[in-house]
């Protein structure tokens, strides 16, 4: 189970990582992705989009990392659970927009939608469950409790 | 409580990384400045949302449009989205899409030195240069053209893009006085 928990993390962390990186190139175009979802004042979009890019750079760096993992999987929570409603109120709005997801012009669709929504489920398994580890530990044959200390994670 | 603590360390430090990160972006979210929505702008779509199709103005062909370009005869407005725009446009064409921004009037009154004004949209089958064009007129400039093929066109013509002056004028306003 620790395995395939550090899997997830991995893979979480990577994509969080990934996606941060195809839109640092291009912040101002981010930033009109981020408009066009119409959640966001428009004084307020070129902050949230710089902050929303930052705290992507730190998951995917903490999850990979797994320092401070369960934070990371808290926050991860909330903001794919921000995006996947996001998006899924833009849809069924009928308002035609780019994802915004990894950079790019990936239209938003309801399979976006969908690959949140596992996104956010892996977050929850690694919030409740604990971020795993790539090797067990000598003597350690049970899952990682849940106030097991930061540093002994990953 | 020490999961809440650690996720408002990552929120705080992500927030500073993320303005970090955008000032040192190419192409950086002007913090300063309001984004609107594609369709708060008219900007995202061939089209502004409600409003009756607009007539179609008449048409110029790329080839005697570079050639106004490369003599600095006509003006260029290009009315597509702000990234758009900044990602590539009509070398000294100004920026006026159809709901217009703060500075439309100081492009409006650029394009009155030119005899003719050319406007251009990102594609082919888009009415947002159509709408500019009216708009123009309603102005009071006389002569004003749609860019046939649009943007597309004018990129696989070789015409001037991106930034700066017409290649055989520095100082259009000067030239047309």
């Amino acid at each position: 189970m620790n395995l395939l928990l550090a899997l997830l993390r991995l893979g979480l962390g990577g994509t969080f990582l990934y996606a941060a990186v195809t839109k640092l190139p291009d912040m101002a175009a981010f930033a009109e992705n981020v408009a066009n979802y119409r959640l966001v004042p428009p004084s307020l979009v070129p902050a949230v989009a710089a902050v929303v890019i930052g705290i992507e750079i730190s998951l995917g760096a903490l999850l990979l990392a797994g320092r401070l993992a369960r934070g990371a999987a808290l926050v991860a929570t909330g903001i794919l659970a921000v995006f996947t409603a996001g998006l899924s109120q833009a849809l069924l709005r009928g308002i035609d927009l780019r994802c915004g997801c990894f950079g790019g012009t990936e239209n938003a669709t309801w399979l976006t939608v969908l690959r949140d929504a596992g996104m956010l489920a892996v977050a929850l398994v690694l919030l409740v469950r604990g971020p795993g580890r790539l090797r067990e530990r000598a003597g350690v044959t049970r899952d990682q409790p849940r106030d097991a200390p930061a540093a002994t994670e990953g | 409580m020490r999961t809440l603590a650690e996720a408002a360390i990552i929120v705080g430090a992500g927030a500073l990384l993320g303005l970090a990160g955008n000032a040192a972006s190419p192409r950086p979210a002007t913090l300063a400045h309001p984004v609107h929505s594609a369709a708060e702008s008219g900007t995202g779509m061939c089209a502004v949302p409600g409003a009756a199709p607009a007539a179609r103005a008449p048409r110029i062909q790329v080839e005697e449009a570079k050639g106004l370009c490369d003599a600095c005869k006509a003006g260029f407005a290009d009315a597509r989205g702000a990234s758009d725009f900044a990602a590539g446009h009509v070398t000294n064409a100004v920026h006026l899409p159809p709901a217009g921004h703060p500075a439309e009037a100081v492009a409006i009154a650029a394009l009155r030195a030119y005899p003719m004004v050319i406007v251009y949209d990102g594609d082919y089958t888009c009415a947002l240069a159509d709408e500019v064009a009216h708009r123009l007129v309603r102005e009071g400039l006389p002569d004003v053209r749609v860019l046939e093929g649009a943007w597309p066109a004018w990129v696989t013509a070789g015409g001037a893009g991106t930034s700066g002056f017409c290649p055989s004028c520095h100082d259009p306003a000067e030239v047309h006085r």
